[in-house]
């Protein structure tokens, strides 16, 4: 039973399409990463899903049932403009947020404090939450999301703006979340946190889909022409004919090839010339590079270098 | 209607608990009962104590007037009679100086008629100069009489200063005080719809710029917010107008100023429908403002979409006050946007007919539907844009999008 079912939904705002005949399905117990360039249209899909915009065409489904507003207090939502009211308490916020999701007070406020406890950031349950610090009022956000115990959690870029300890920590509780059978929908354009935490992957540009599925059916796909060797010594073997392009970062070699049979004879030659190899991987393209392939490809060469990089 | 709920008491309990509404509930009855007393007191006070002295050559009417300007109901004044002796002027004139006298009286009375030269110490002494002037006149008065017989309690009835009693239709009423209490109302109205009016579009922006609408948005739909916040930002409006009348009732029952200044049970009903109406109203427009600019400066240029309409119900107090009931003050009175105020000052004046209040609430009420169903789809779009400012074809698609 998928928790969201986007049938080929499209939304126009004025002249500009926002969203073109997306179609794409989250089951439960996975994390799903929504990936795109600036102004895709992830978060205005997002929107769609929620309820907040409603698609010019094509159907939305949660929890197996046409969309309904009911459905909401089951979906836990952290936007990627973080809002809060500045002047509130926080607990009074959190409770605040929690009641207009469905709880009573009294449970709203005792998760609250567990959440708070849980987040490490019990000091700043008395205080307005214009005096927190801005990771603070994302994890208060990040809880906010999370009181109500949705099914379905969305979080567009959860993790900007976090240092990499409290980035681990929300990272640590979405994987947690999963585990007990949470479906959790994140937008991010950090490629690396996609592969490393990502079941299933969208990936979007110009309000198209233009990949969507299981990470390794998506990987398995591509060829496995990447090598990657850390060395020292000698680096002639770098200019083996098999090898199509190559970034030497004094000592680690991202190395593309023409085809994966050419990896073992360039081992051969490295060894062969005294090379000294600390690590050898073949290994896939990664999310990055299978990313702005796809993206490049969406806008035509020029115009995606400056968005997609930015 | 949960939802409408939590917002509206969110809504109130934050505001009522800001500085800025606590100053404003507690300082304005305050200064208004600190100026109510401090004009009694001014008025005890002004009772002129000054020191003059009369120059002149006979006892009449100069004796009369020292008896006046001592004990008289205004004034509690020291006068010395003084004989014309050659250079008295210098002499009075160098008391002046050393501040022992307030100012001299020289009456001529070998002139025809007589004349009366009054040299005041500060020229800006005008209740000196009246309380000489009056006594002057009622001691005239007084010898005139006297010499031709009257007697001294036939002046006294003689000379009383007429009360006129102001009484209004049917002798219930006192028609100025009921004026002054229709002032009062719109006054007050005007303030407090305006106010709060543009509280609703300043609450709509701060939440615009804090991105909390992404959020609420997620949960509930936008109508609910909308009609949460007015209800909420009204209910504050109600409560800091309901602390100043009982304020300015306590300082009316204490001061004893203002007793003769009450506010009828048909007044004050009519008081809150009104408001009610006019601020659900005003802040329905106040509402779509606010969705439609992104910072109070943006919101500033846009306010006299609220203004307008006050402003020419205030220029319409004339016509209304010189005739409630001419067609001008029955039609402009009728239209949605003045009634709140004007209706509610007419109901004051001079009871219309019943069916007009009802039409003109029925018109309210109308266009108060009207108003929201169209501020409420420019809400609804209008809370997620940020940036630019929207021109008018941009708003009027907005009212096309579902």
């Amino acid at each position: 039973m998928p928790i969201v079912e986007l049938q080929n939904i499209r939304k126009v705002y004025d002249t500009k399409v926002a969203v073109e005949g997306l179609t794409l399905s989250i089951e439960p117990g996975t994390m799903f990463g929504l990936l795109g360039p600036n102004g895709s249209g992830k978060t205005s899909s997002i929107r769609m899903m929620i309820g907040m915009t409603v698609p010019d065409s094509g159907t939305v489904r949660l929890f197996d049932k046409p969309f309904a507003r009911t459905s909401l207090h089951k979906v836990g939502y952290l936007p990627e403009e973080r809002g809060l009211y500045k002047k509130m308490k926080v607990l009074d916020q959190l409770i605040f947020l929690g009641q207009l999701h469905g709880l009573d007070e009294a449970t709203a406020r005792k998760r609250s404090i567990a959440w708070c406890e849980r987040m490490e950031i019990t000091e700043a349950i008395a205080k307005k939450t214009e005096e927190l610090s801005k990771g603070m009022q994302q994890k208060i956000q990040f809880i906010a999301a999370l009181l109500h115990e949705p099914d379905l959690i969305i979080m567009d870029e959860p993790f900007s703006g976090l240092d990499p300890v409290n980035a681990t920590l929300l990272m640590d509780t979405l994987v947690s979340l999963r585990t007990e059978g949470k479906a959790i929908l994140f937008s991010t354009h950090r490629m690396d946190q996609v592969e490393k935490l990502c079941d299933s992957i969208a990936l979007i540009s110009r309000g198209k889909l233009l990949l969507s599925g299981s990470m390794r059916a998506i990987k398995a796909e591509y060829p496995r022409n990447r090598l990657q060797v850390s060395f020292t010594g000698d680096d002639t073997f770098l200019r083996h004919g098999g090898i199509a392009e190559f970034k030497n970062y004094s000592g680690i070699a991202e190395i593309k090839l023409h085809s994966e049979a050419e990896a073992q004879q360039i081992l051969a030659e490295a060894i062969a010339n005294g090379t000294h190899i600390n690590r050898f991987e073949v290994m896939e393209p990664t999310l990055e590079e299978i990313f702005i392939e796809n993206v490049r490809a969406s806008f035509g060469d020029e115009e995606a270098g400056g968005r997609v990089l930015a | 209607m949960h939802n409408i709920w939590l917002i509206a008491k969110r809504e109130y309990t934050e505001r009522i608990r800001t500085k800025g509404f606590i100053i404003a509930t507690v300082l304005i009855p305050t200064l208004m009962g600190g100026g109510i007393f401090a004009a009694t007191a001014l008025a005890n006070h002004s009772k002129t104590g000054s020191h003059i002295a009369v120059v002149t050559s006979q006892p009449q009417p100069a004796t009369d007037l020292k008896q006046q300007l001592e004990n008289g109901k205004d004034t509690t004044m020291t006068v010395d009679i003084l004989p014309p002796l050659p250079e008295i002027t210098k002499a009075l004139d160098k008391q002046m100086d050393d501040k022992k006298l307030d100012g001299y009286l020289v009456i001529h009375q070998d002139t025809q008629p007589a004349t009366y030269d009054f040299t005041p110490r500060s020229s800006a002494d005008i209740a000196t100069s009246t309380a000489v002037k009056d006594g002057l006149q009622s001691a005239i008065q007084r010898e005139y009489l006297t010499q031709h017989g009257a007697s001294s309690s036939e002046i006294d009835a003689f000379t009383q200063p007429i009360k006129l009693n102001i009484v209004g239709k049917g002798g219930k009423t006192d028609a100025r005080t009921s004026f002054i209490v229709a002032y009062i109302l719109f006054f007050l109205m005007y303030m407090v719809v305006l106010m709060y009016g543009m509280n609703v579009a300043r609450s709509i922006i701060e939440e615009k710029t804090s991105r909390i609408f992404e959020v609420l948005l997620a949960t509930i739909k936008p109508q609910e917010l909308l009609a949460g916040k007015i209800l909420g930002v009204g209910a504050v409006g109600l409560t800091q107008v309901g602390v100043w009348m009982i304020a300015a009732a306590g300082i009316a029952t204490y001061a004893g100023a203002m007793s003769n200044v009450s506010i009828s049970a048909t007044q004050a009903i009519f008081f809150i429908i009104y408001f009610a109406l006019g601020y659900s109203l005003y802040s329905s427009v106040a509402a779509a403002l606010g969705a439609m600019t992104n910072s109070e400066q943006e919101l500033q240029q846009l306010n006299m979409f609220l203004m307008m309409p006050l402003f020419f119900c205030m220029l319409m107090i004339g016509p209304l006050v010189s005739n409630p009931n001419s067609t001008l003050s029955r039609i402009v009175s009728q239209i949605p946007f003045c009634a709140p105020l004007l209706m509610n000052f007419r109901i004051s004046l001079s009871m219309p007919q019943p069916w007009e209040i009802a039409l003109s609430i029925a018109l309210i009420l109308v266009t108060i539907y009207i108003v929201l169903s169209i501020s409420s789809r420019i809400y609804r779009v209008g809370i997620l844009m940020y940036g630019k400012k929207p021109n008018l074809p941009e708003i009027l698609r907005w009212l096309k999008y579902s």
